[in-house]
């Protein structure tokens, strides 16, 4: 059978992949597979893909919250690094590059324009910038799911001060006099037997840890444990993800960094689920072990 | 007509990468927002696309479409690229925050792009739960396997939604974009 297509037009299958490349990526067998057919018209097509997919996010309504003002400093200051070092910054870049964007790079060749900066204003806006802004860092990564340990362990001096542990951060945000404490009651879910636990939430910095003792230890492969956290703010039958987490074997008690997904403006409740591997976007609740509420 | 701040970036304006953080900065944050699974995801990320639009700036064209087309083009690459490697899972986006989206009226979408407006109205000609999929995979990051398993709706059916409702917005820019050209 001949090919009728317009001479330029993507077949059906290189439009799926671009699709999907445009609404959530390619894995790499996809991509390998988009590489081998004409790149002169996929990239054409990806890019009309890519605007309607813009503009389809635009029409949607991009809300009015603003930009936190320290997060803008940050990317200022990281504007004026990039400007008064453009190469260290390229390389890196270069360095962090998917498949995917190497693929789309070798579609839309630069047109290196960026090689006509003038970069001498840009070393001036970099020292004005860290005047005004400073060195301020993104904060450090939340520690990962800590057992507490069943007894004191003697720690070797070391030449930097070590990361504070999840139950050290707990610790000092219980002694927050505007943070949540809040006690956590088991239900009447088998796998709750036992249970007890604590939240501590500090509503300002919107960073939070439960505290557990008896709560058993999960197979990851098998189901993970899920926080929620209800909002009295938000519809209660979808409430803000705080992030999964595995309880190790022969751990007595654990302490969980709470991660959660959205702002939560007034918490109302918590709560502990079972789930499948990763969590869930809308528990069924088939599995609720854990609950505790603010008033 | 007036200097896109991309432009003036790429010309090497002093002011131009202050505005841009102050005018695209919402933009940006909205949209990572919505395409990252915690907070401190979607930090991370703003400050990884806007690495990208310094990097891109000279490669804006204003014949192909405004700065914020292009800004939101750059940001959702990044955002997709980073929930591909977050390990498969869609951003933690409560359903009630879906329920939120309201399309902009073709009347006044004008005054987001004139690209939200050709979207608007080429999303008013789609059937409900076709402009549902797309308002689920292109608003709010879920992969057409998610949207399937969502609404209860055959993975075809949302590939079949997602490909028309995309090929007509597609349609719409581009027509209206020869017509410019035709009258220009």
């Amino acid at each position: 059978m001949s090919d009728t297509r317009p001479q330029g037009q993507p077949d059906e299958a290189m439009v799926d992949l671009l699709i999907k490349q445009v609404t959530e990526g390619l894995s790499p067998a996809e991509q390998r597979a988009l590489d081998v057919m004409d790149s002169e018209v996929a990239s054409a097509y990806l890019r009309d893909l890519e605007r309607a997919a813009a503009a389809v996010t635009l029409a949607g309504g991009t809300g009015g919250e603003s930009l936190p003002a320290a997060l803008s400093a940050r990317i200022a200051q990281q504007a004026a690094e990039h400007f008064a070092h453009p190469s260290k910054v390229a390389d890196l870049a270069a360095a962090r590059n998917t498949a995917t964007e190497r693929a789309r790079d070798r579609q839309s060749p630069a047109p290196g324009r960026a090689n006509r900066f003038n970069y001498g204003w840009l070393a001036a806006a970099a020292c004005l910038v860290l005047a005004i802004f400073g060195w301020e860092r993104s904060p450090p990564p939340l520690p990962p799911v800590a057992a507490v340990p069943p007894a004191p362990v003697t720690v070797p001096p070391a030449e930097k001060p070590a990361p504070p542990t999840a139950a050290e951060e707990r610790a000092a945000l219980l002694a927050k006099t505007d943070s949540l404490k809040i006690p956590l009651g088991a239900t009447k879910d088998p796998a709750a037997a036992g249970v007890t636990g604590d939240v501590v939430w500090d509503p300002v910095t919107q960073r939070g840890f439960l505290h557990f003792a008896g709560l058993g230890a999960n197979d990851p492969t098998m189901h993970q444990y899920q926080i929620w956290i209800f909002d009295a703010g938000r519809d209660k039958r979808y409430p803000v993800d705080g992030g999964v987490f595995d309880v190790p074997a022969n751990a007595s008690e654990v302490v969980i960094p709470i991660r959660a997904s959205l702002m939560v403006r007034k918490p109302a409740a918590f709560a502990v689920t079972l789930e499948k591997p990763g969590g869930v976007v809308v528990s069924g609740r088939e599995h609720v072990l854990v609950l505790g509420a603010t008033s | 007509m007036s200097t896109s701040v991309l432009q003036r970036i790429a010309s090497g304006d002093s002011a131009a990468v202050r505005d841009c953080i102050d005018q695209y900065g919402p933009l940006v944050w909205s949209i990572a927002r919505r395409l990252s699974r915690t907070p401190a995801d979607a930090e991370d990320a703003t400050q990884e696309i806007f690495l990208d639009i310094w990097r891109s700036a000279g490669r804006f064209d204003a014949a192909q479409g405004s700065d914020k087309v292009f800004i939101a083009m750059i940001a959702r690459r990044r955002l997709i690229d980073r929930l591909r490697k977050s390990s498969a899972e869609p951003p933690m986006d409560p359903v009630e925050a879906l329920e939120t989206v309201v399309w902009a009226d073709p009347g006044t979408a004008s005054e987001t792009s004139i690209e939200a407006e050709q979207a608007t109205r080429a999303l008013a000609e789609l059937r409900p739960e076709q402009r549902q999929v797309l308002e689920l995979g292109l608003l709010h990051g879920l992969s057409q396997s998610e949207i399937a398993a969502r609404l209860s709706m055959p993975l075809g059916t949302v590939k079949s939604f997602m490909r028309r409702g995309l090929i007509r917005v597609r349609e719409f820019m581009n027509v209206d974009a020869e017509g410019v050209l035709s009258e220009g």
